[in-house]
């Protein structure tokens, strides 16, 4: 077999990998997957929420999950002068903040399927919300000053450093 | 063990064994995929791959990439009973497994899905996840249309994915050029000898390349556990097309298992670095010893003059390796190739058997320490455990005065100790036999002639500096 040398290489590789005392990580992919996908409301798994919050690596293989399943994502958003942000663009769709009480996010885009959830990340700190079917359009979800992961969403998206997924 | 791979390579396939909970055997054929060590064709699993992916998409009628990506996550379809129980019965499945429609000649077993959706994660995560938004794309394509057609297109892609992996993770062209001194050398023969080993290694000290004799030793080590996995493939390498070779899996799997036979259950190399906390069963000490002794595995049994070579004179050379590296610190090279400070096999012999006897009683007090009720024991048995409990009393070592944590540190370290005490007392055995058949001594002597003579040619520059 000409080759032979090759998968004597190949093998003492293969040999070698299987005697290598690698780390593997502390949450595993099944378990961010799962998070990545999970239904809004549904139970979530603590463990892998700390690990989130307390583990920058587990949040940036995190966010790789998640951006690779969303329908869109912005990382950044371009920021106004003022620092403050009404408006911005995540992927195909534009997303604003109408000021009043509540305040109002809508979204509007013309994709196949519209989103169904909304994920937003600042620093270490998430939060997800169910968005409502659209109406000729557009969705439109109140930020009720009552419902904290809703007050949270729209101060994390009113600044431009956090990313926003749209799954 | 030597080379051919980088940290990243090893870190992510850690990441889907563990994460899988993957059989040594399952873990062994993910990384020979990895590396390539598949005939007749390297790509073939990913053309399986591609086919099974899309045989599942139709199964589940999924309607997006992530719908397979949720399915290559799944540590729950590790296994072929969990992949039958999940997939027969539907549309894509026959009595023994996954079929394709329109491709009427692929076909792929529940045991065959089970090991496909593991490499299906590895090639969705490698590389920490650099290409998984990509690849998670490439799945959309094929649940837009998961026929023959993209499944062959999806198989392209895997394989161009999985060649630049290789390329960036195992720099296989040292391994391949040793493997193909060593084929020169051997001329054809398929058998080798310990003056084999060491000539071949002499024969690359004098040619310049100065490789280590434990590394030329576990290269051995590797020809011997592959050769005939070598030869066996040979039928299966005069065509080479991807679709080719009816009952192709099923001869692979045997050859497989072949290997997997000559691969230990685990590695002691992997049982002595992750030895558990708790009371020091083993002092560090013993347990390099016990490194150095047993990494050649299976030589120690099989070729005891090896490890004894490695053990003395590979020591001495990984001593002027890491003075070279390191600039510096303990004897000077000249003195170090002429091998003074090599140990004699007589003792390196006689520390084996202390630490066989050291082992040994660990052994019984594990047995003492886990049989607490006797009355059903014979008179000798019971003489024995009380033995081994008055030798309990006399260990002098970090935390056996506490009975409870003593006892769950010994179970706790059962298995790598039951491993650990009978490779090592087959290591004695060869020993013994090694020293009946050549005095120990005598080949002591003549061995470090030979060495010096090696390593102070091939030092001699770093030695006059």
């Amino acid at each position: 077999m000409s080759d032979e040398a090759r998968l004597l290489a190949e093998l003492h590789a293969a040999r070698a990998l299987m005697r290598a005392p690698a780390p593997a990580p502390r949450i595993g992919h099944a378990a961010l997957w799962a998070h990545a996908t999970r239904a809004g409301g549904g139970p979530v798994d603590l463990a892998v929420v700390r690990a989130l919050r307390t583990d920058p690596d587990t949040a940036r293989r995190y966010r790789i999950l998640l951006a690779a399943q969303s329908i869109a994502y912005a990382p950044l958003a371009a920021a106004a002068l003022d620092g403050a942000l009404l408006r911005r663009r995540v992927g195909p769709f534009a997303l604003e903040i109408l000021e009043g009480t509540p305040p109002l996010l809508i979204l509007r885009g013309a994709e196949a399927r519209p989103p169904r959830t909304i994920e937003a990340w600042l620093g270490d700190a998430a939060v997800r919300l169910d968005l409502p079917p659209p109406v000729e359009g557009a969705i439109v979800l109140a930020l009720d000053p009552v419902v904290p992961e809703a007050v949270e969403l729209g101060w994390m998206l009113r600044d431009p450093g956090s990313a926003v997924f749209l799954l | 063990m030597t080379g051919g791979y980088d940290e990243r390579c090893a870190a992510d396939l850690a990441a889907v064994g563990e994460g899988r909970d993957l059989s040594r055997a399952e873990r062994a054929w993910l990384a020979r995929v990895v590396t390539g060590a598949v005939r007749p064709n390297r790509d073939r699993p990913l053309w399986d791959l591609a086919h099974a992916l899309a045989a599942l998409a139709q199964a589940t009628a999924a309607h997006e990439g992530r719908d397979l990506v949720t399915l290559a996550l799944d540590p729950g379809l590790a296994t072929a009973q969990a992949c039958a129980a999940r997939f027969s019965g539907s549309e894509a499945a026959d009595g023994r497994g996954l079929v394709l429609e329109g491709e009427p000649s692929w076909h792929t077993g529940w045991a065959g899905l089970a090991r496909l959706l593991a490499l299906a994660e590895f090639v969705l995560t490698a590389e920490d996840l650099g290409a998984f938004g990509t690849v998670t794309g490439w799945l959309d394509e094929l649940v837009a249309a998961p026929d023959a057609a993209g499944a062959a297109f999806l198989a392209k892609r895997l394989a161009r994915h999985l060649t630049a992996y290789r390329n960036a993770h195992l720099p296989l062209a040292r391994e391949e050029r040793r493997f193909r001194a060593l084929l020169g050398f051997l001329g054809g023969r398929r058998a080798f000898s310990d003056a084999d080993i060491l000539a071949f290694w002499q024969a690359g000290m004098a040619a310049g390349e100065r490789p280590g004799f434990r590394t030329v030793a576990e290269h051995f080590v590797t020809f011997e556990a592959g050769a005939h996995l070598v030869d066996g493939l040979d039928g299966l390498s005069s065509a080479a097309s991807l679709d080719a070779h009816e009952g192709w899996e099923d001869r692979l799997d045997a050859a497989l298992s072949d290997l997997a036979a000559a691969e230990p259950a685990a590695t002691l190399a992997a049982l002595l670095a992750d030895w558990p906390e708790g009371p020091k069963i083993l002092t560090g000490a013993e347990r390099e010893d016990l490194s150095d002794f047993l990494r050649l595995e299976p030589f120690h049994r099989t070729r005891p003059l090896t490890a004894l070579r490695a053990a003395s004179f590979g020591r001495v050379q990984s001593g002027i390796a890491n003075r070279l590296r390191r600039n510096g610190g303990g004897p000077d090279i000249a003195a170090r190739a002429a091998c003074t400070e090599a140990e004699s096999y007589a003792a390196l012999t006689e520390r084996a058997s202390e630490l066989a006897a050291h082992l040994a009683r660990m052994l019984r007090i594990a047995a003492a320490l886990r049989l607490v009720e006797r009355d059903g024991f014979s008179e000798k048995t019971r003489a024995a455990l009380d033995a081994a409990e008055a030798d309990l009393r006399r260990v002098r070592r970090a935390g056996f005065e506490d009975r409870a944590g003593l006892t769950a540190g010994f179970a706790a370290a059962e298995t790598a100790l039951l491993r650990v005490a009978e490779e090592t007392a087959r290591l004695e055995r060869a020993l013994a036999t090694l020293a009946r058949q050549h005095p120990l001594e005598q080949g002591f002597e003549a061995d470090r002639a030979v060495f010096a003579a090696a390593l102070s040619a091939a030092y001699a520059g770093e030695a006059a500096a």
